[in-house]
């Protein structure tokens, strides 16, 4: 009985089409990093999912939105699961997207005849990062008014256009009450459904194509005829193919269940990300980025002002270039890492170098920042009643802003404990009065009196004899 | 000749549709242009020469409305007001009246007491608003800045 209105609704709703075309076919074997893409599926759908639960509640308004989403965090049943869940499923998504992007060039994924399929892929990765970075500018808290500000900035930065690209995202002369309304449309309306369809087209393709199989990795193939006969072999053969389902479908799967585990698993631990302040332009702020972008922010920061001005319009469109290109330029015969060496080299250079640039960028040694605090004195150092002086002194005066002491500090400047050889009280007092027109440090001479100088100077020879970052009192 | 009736359909539907949507979408960027809006920052008297002053100016029509400014007062009727943008990337300037710097919090751009570039990214000075001081006042242009005031 089971079995009979199983093939009715089979029949009545073409459900054969699929379960014959997509699920009861051969493919080349696959491996479990080939769950990849499974994994952007269940993020997706996670995504989709969280978003509409919060997207009835949110409120696109500059004066509510900060407010709807204490609410959903803090008063909805769930709320901070399903905040904290899309939160952490679009930081992995951003990161998975990244990995099987580098895993497409690794394996030469955009070669014939998966050009179409590469090409929509990196139309989606514009796509995810576009939603990342909206989705983080609609807690409008006092970050994210700044992200706005930021991404504004690039975009005023556009030759020739950039004003009224300003305007037309702000949705007038000023961020203002028609700026919200339109970064949400984009977040659930806009982007989304373009994303969606894009995706179907993505696993269409893959479908239609499928994906570059170990066979196409074993040996040159030159042409589309070569590439159809070693595919259609691998999949049909013993033990160069498998059943998509449920052996492939189980395969992926897992991977997929793994990173929505891992997401679960960050959503528990962490929780949502802590709410800053309200959006505001008033009060002082020490902003920072999502942590997925925290590469490009570190990329920035070393760039000398001759560059910066272009380079973050010039470095996107860039990069956009290159990935649209990559199928049309590299046409050679050769798949997989093993036949592509610099292939390898690249992906993991520009892997690493994101990591160091993150790395740099959380410890951000360019940043000077007001710091009342004076420095710390290691516990077994006793200051005399000058240097003691000097102490309080070296906060008021702003030094801490750019100075660390032995490892404890800002690190803008040199750490005044590492200077090699000790300066002398003749060269400090040189140095603060009139520093070498190539180092950025103000020109204190109208600043400090004759005896505020020479109770700096005794703290600094001090200082400098402090060692490591031992116990401070 | 069918074919050319259902993409001639198809076409004037979307044309019609898509054009009209898409005009909507970019009216604010064609039809609003800025012109001056003189707002007051404050009497006169309460810049003290020779200080960073840290004020705030109503932007109308924004959301958030009030936006901080840096004011230096060089005399009585001289002043500097600056724009707390960062002339990299829009982020919020802080000043330090110890070591009389503005620091950005993002890229490293660190700016001397004439919001001249000292360190980090940014190529050019704090932008200034255009100032007027008007009934014992004084007031700055909201849109004399870059858009990311």
């Amino acid at each position: 009985m089971a079995g009979k209105w199983r093939a009715w609704v089979k029949d009545r709703f073409g459900l054969q089409y699929i379960q014959q075309h997509v699920l009861d076919r051969r493919i080349p074997k696959t491996s479990w990093y080939q769950g990849d893409g499974a994994a952007l599926l269940v993020l997706l759908a996670t995504l989709v999912i969280t978003g509409m639960c919060m997207a009835p509640t949110y409120t696109p308004s500059p004066d509510d939105a900060h407010a709807s989403v204490a609410y959903i965090t803090e008063r909805q049943w769930l709320g901070w699961f399903v905040r904290g869940l899309h939160y952490w499923s679009a930081g992995l998504m951003v990161v998975m997207v990244l990995a099987h992007l580098f895993r497409q060039i690794l394996v030469a994924g955009y070669k014939f005849p998966r050009e179409g399929t590469w090409l929509i892929g990196v139309m989606l990765l514009c796509l995810v990062i576009t939603m990342g970075f909206i989705g983080y500018v609609l807690r409008w808290d006092q970050r994210a008014i700044y992200a706005l500000r930021v991404a504004l900035t690039m975009f005023w930065r556009v030759p020739a256009i950039g004003d009224d690209l300003v305007v037309f995202i702000q949705g007038g002369e000023a961020i203002g009450a028609r700026t919200l309304p339109r970064l949400y449309a984009v977040h659930v309306i806009f982007v989304p459904l373009l994303l969606l369809s894009l995706v179907g087209w993505h696993i269409y393709l893959v479908i239609v194509h499928g994906v570059t199989s170990k066979a196409e990795r074993r040996q040159p193939i030159a042409s589309l005829d070569e590439h159809q006969r070693v595919y259609t072999e691998a999949k049909q053969s013993e033990h160069g193919g498998e059943d998509f389902h449920p052996t492939t479908t189980a395969r992926t799967g897992a991977s997929g269940f793994i990173v929505f585990m891992l997401a679960l698993g960050l959503t528990l631990g962490l929780g949502p990300p802590a709410l800053g302040p309200a959006a505001n332009l008033v009060t002082p702020a020490f902003v920072a980025e999502e942590w997925y972008f925290a590469w490009y922010s570190g990329l920035i920061a070393l760039l000398p002002p001759s560059v910066a001005p272009w380079f973050v319009v010039a470095f996107p469109l860039l990069v956009l270039a290159i990935l649209i290109a990559l199928p049309l330029v590299d046409r050679g015969p050769n798949r997989g890492f093993r036949r592509r060496p610099l292939a390898v080299v690249i992906v993991v250079a520009i892997v690493a170098t994101m990591l160091f640039l993150t790395d740099l960028r959380r410890r951000s040694p360019w940043t000077g920042w007001p710091t009342p605090e004076p420095p710390s004195v290691p516990a077994d150092v006793q200051l005399s009643p000058d240097a003691e002086r000097g102490r309080q002194l070296f906060a008021a005066h702003g030094c801490t802003s750019c100075h660390a002491i032995a490892g404890r500090g800002r690190q803008v400047g040199p750490d005044l404990a590492r200077i090699s050889p000790p300066m002398s009280a003749l060269e400090l007092r040189r140095y603060i009065l009139r520093p070498p027109e190539h180092v950025a440090m103000p020109d204190y001479q109208d600043m400090l009196s004759e005896l505020e100088l020479r109770q700096i100077v005794a703290f600094v020879l001090v200082a400098q004899t402090f060692e490591g970052e031992a116990q401070q009192r | 000749m069918l074919k050319w009736v259902v993409r001639g359909i198809g076409v004037t539907t979307a044309g019609v549709v898509g054009g009209s949507g898409i005009a909507t979408l970019v009216s604010p960027t064609v039809r609003e242009r800025r012109t001056p809006s003189w707002q007051p920052i404050g009497p006169l008297e309460q810049f003290e020469i020779g200080r960073m002053h840290e004020t705030v100016v109503r932007t109308p029509g924004a959301a958030p409305a009030e936006t901080g400014v840096y004011v230096w007062s060089e005399s009585a009727d001289q002043f500097i007001v600056f724009s707390r943008a960062c002339t990299d990337l829009g982020c919020p300037v802080r000043w330090d009246p110890g070591s009389q710097w503005f620091f950005c919090p993002c890229h490293g751009g660190i700016f001397n007491r004439r919001g001249e570039p000292e360190a980090g990214p940014p190529a050019i000075p704090l932008y200034r608003y255009q100032w007027r001081i008007h009934a014992g006042h004084l007031e700055v242009d909201v849109f004399s800045v870059p858009p990311l005031t």
